[in-house]
């Protein structure tokens, strides 16, 4: 009896282990920092080191909010336009109001939580497409933006709020920690509590989380509101970063936001979420980025390049999980 | 025969809702109707619907295509190039930024039919790659030095009415997509893959070269819009093409194209894009900041979703009635 339970847990952690297929991109990311390193002197100087995990950290706040909203078999096309939104509105309570940075981050997490609610709302309600919503939504929140600021930056930030983003421990952002710590919240939410296991379920299969007597419309409602507060909070991090509450921040998240989330290998059918995946394949991103540059590359090719990555790894995965699970290349 | 009833009578709704902006704007923005404005709405219309017919073909066969956009702007810098760096006529430097359309639109479908992959995903990554290659080939410069013939072709007036020659070309697209649906085997086939991709190739439709085509024509359609977007600025900037997204998706969708495939409205497409058009045009009359055009554009395509919502649950309900 005994000796069966542990048979079974065993497999079940080693399917487990190679569902996780995050070790391929954990070796990417290993044969790429050696070749930076051999190639670059300045490469694993503490500033490149710490510009480069910068960007993993707003990176994976961005593909965290696509992932969320991805996991319940939804899209999200509004996280740059609410990181956008949240960043103008924590620096408007600033400059314009002169009030302290906490105010102003609480105020910023407010308006993100809102704006996805608003999201998961009409998603819920009405049973449109998420995919419309949130491209109407996008067009709205950046409306807002842009004829709040009448598209000029906030610049007189509260200093701390600043420093924040250029703050370092050795070669380490302490933006860093931030997204460390929502990531490990993240985790504990989707694969230990009650209402994270159900958002997964929603996403597995709709009408069987249905049956099973799962509040749908809630979950759908949940899952957006964690999607704005990430993007918002991704969004207060890049204006710490900039050192201006730009109304430009987020238009060029798109790619980004499906691009770290794909590659660390979640599902766009929904049901799954991937953290160390999602991790990982922010660096990826962030290092070959930084690695162009510090081979000269023509900035323009950057983003070819960058496109075709994402090509080759999403088609990589998708080889890797046919051939290696029967069942999904049914469906 | 329900269907088509349905669908002419949204189109109304549409067509109603249209006239009704169109009268308030008449009426409180000053030079709504004056003959410039017409002529400049009509022709940003014209450029906006064909920019939508590009993302509806993709639509009606369930599928996407996120790199319209982009393959508008490396088409526009391309022809765009052709005329002014090698000065080649307009005759020979369209169709080959045409079929550079057509052919990145192709490389979308034989991607999306190979792999297996969601066209979303696959579109959103070219769409980076033929951006990419796009500004590190013009170096994000812009060709401005067009030449004349090109750029009367959208200035002049047909017949001494406020209209532009663009809006006729985009009124022959609109004849030539009715025509492909109604009329040519590959459109019914385009729709048969959008509505059930499995009945349409157990009913010996091939679905991958159904895919491939759709693609090709979206790709087509793309390329058209930025030609057009390029003969409208007089300059074939790298900017084309980049915030079409919202667009392309609003028109068709507002028009009466299902997200999920399988329909299709060339009418509803034309009066949608209109009503982008006006609206746009008209709030900037209004004198209202015009950084909050986005956040109305978002607002009608809200409301033009939910209305068609409520509308499909009431016939829903209504035909479930008339059963029992």
């Amino acid at each position: 009896m005994s000796q069966s339970t542990t048979l079974e847990r065993s497999r079940r952690s080693l399917s487990r282990l190679s569902e996780y297929s995050w070790a391929g991109l954990l070796a990417m990311a290993t044969v790429l920092v050696i070749i930076m390193s051999v190639v670059s002197d300045s490469f694993l100087s503490d500033f490149n080191i710490f510009v480069v995990l910068r960007s993993v950290a707003t990176a994976a706040l961005i593909g965290a909010a696509q992932m969320t909203v991805l996991s319940i078999g939804q899209m999200n096309l509004s996280v740059g336009a609410i990181g956008g939104l949240v960043a103008i509105t924590a620096g408007g309570i600033m400059d314009a109001y002169g009030l302290p940075g906490w105010l102003a981050i609480t105020g910023g997490l407010a308006c993100g939580a809102a704006c996805g609610a608003l999201n998961g709302l009409i998603v819920a309600r009405t049973g449109i497409n998420a995919f419309i919503v949130t491209i109407a939504t996008a067009s709205i929140f950046l409306g807002l933006t842009l004829g709040i600021t009448e598209a000029q930056p906030y610049y007189n930030l509260d200093p701390g709020y600043t420093a924040f983003g250029q703050a370092r421990l050795g070669f380490f952002p302490l933006m860093g920690f931030i997204t460390l710590a929502t990531l490990g919240i993240l985790a504990v939410f989707f694969y230990r509590t009650l209402v994270g296991r159900q958002i997964l379920a929603v996403g597995g299969n709709l009408s069987a989380a249905e049956t099973a007597g799962i509040p749908v419309g809630r979950r759908v409602v949940w899952a957006h509101v964690i999607s704005g507060l990430l993007a918002g909070g991704a969004g207060m991090l890049w204006a710490s970063q900039l050192g201006a509450a730009q109304p430009m921040i987020g238009q060029s998240w798109l790619l980004i936001s499906f691009a770290v989330p794909i590659i660390g290998g979640v599902a766009l059918t929904g049901g799954s979420v991937r953290i160390i995946g999602l991790l990982l394949a922010a660096l990826i991103i962030a290092l070959i980025d930084n690695s162009l540059v510090h081979l000269g590359v023509d900035p323009f090719y950057v983003e070819l390049l960058l496109g075709l990555f994402i090509l080759g790894t999403v088609y990589a995965s998708h080889v890797a999980t046919r051939s290696g699970n029967p069942k999904r290349s049914l469906r | 025969m329900r269907t088509t009833l349905r669908l002419n009578q949204s189109r109304l709704g549409l067509l109603a809702v249209t006239l009704v902006f169109s009268a308030t704007f008449a009426i409180f923005a000053q030079g709504f109707l004056s003959d410039f404005n017409l002529f400049t709405l009509l022709r940003f219309a014209a450029v906006q619907i064909v920019i939508a017919f590009g993302q509806m073909i993709a639509l009606s066969a369930g599928e996407m295509n996120l790199s319209l956009g982009a393959i508008g702007g490396a088409v526009a810098m391309c022809t765009g190039g052709l005329m002014e760096v090698f000065q080649l006529s307009p005759f020979l430097a369209i169709p080959i930024g045409l079929a550079l359309g057509a052919a990145m639109g192709s490389m979308n479908g034989i991607l999306v039919v190979r792999t297996g992959i969601n066209s979303f995903v696959i579109t959103l990554a070219t769409a980076s790659v033929f951006t990419g290659l796009m500004l590190a080939i013009t170096q994000a410069d812009s060709y401005d030095a067009l030449p004349e013939a090109f750029l009367t072709f959208s200035r002049i007036r047909v017949l001494g009415f406020p209209v532009s020659p663009l809006v006729l070309v985009m009124l022959a697209a609109a004849v030539l997509l009715w025509l492909l649906y109604t009329k040519t085997t590959l459109g019914r086939e385009i729709l048969a893959v959008g509505a059930n991709r499995r009945a349409a190739a157990m009913s010996g439709v091939n679905v991958g070269a159904t895919l491939i085509k759709t693609q090709m024509l979206s790709g087509l359609l793309a390329g058209l819009a930025g030609i057009m977007t390029a003969a409208m600025l007089a300059d074939a900037v790298p900017r084309i093409g980049m915030d079409w997204m919202l667009g392309s998706f609003a028109i068709a969708v507002i028009g009466g194209t299902a997200i999920t495939g399988g329909s299709v409205s060339v009418g509803g497409a034309i009066i949608g894009g209109f009503l982008v058009a006006g609206i746009t045009n008209g709030v900037l009359l209004l004198n209202v900041s015009n950084f909050f055009v986005n956040l109305f554009l978002g607002l009608i395509l809200l409301l033009a979703v939910s209305l068609d919502r409520i509308r499909s649950v009431a016939m829903t309900r209504m035909s479930l009635g008339a059963r029992k």
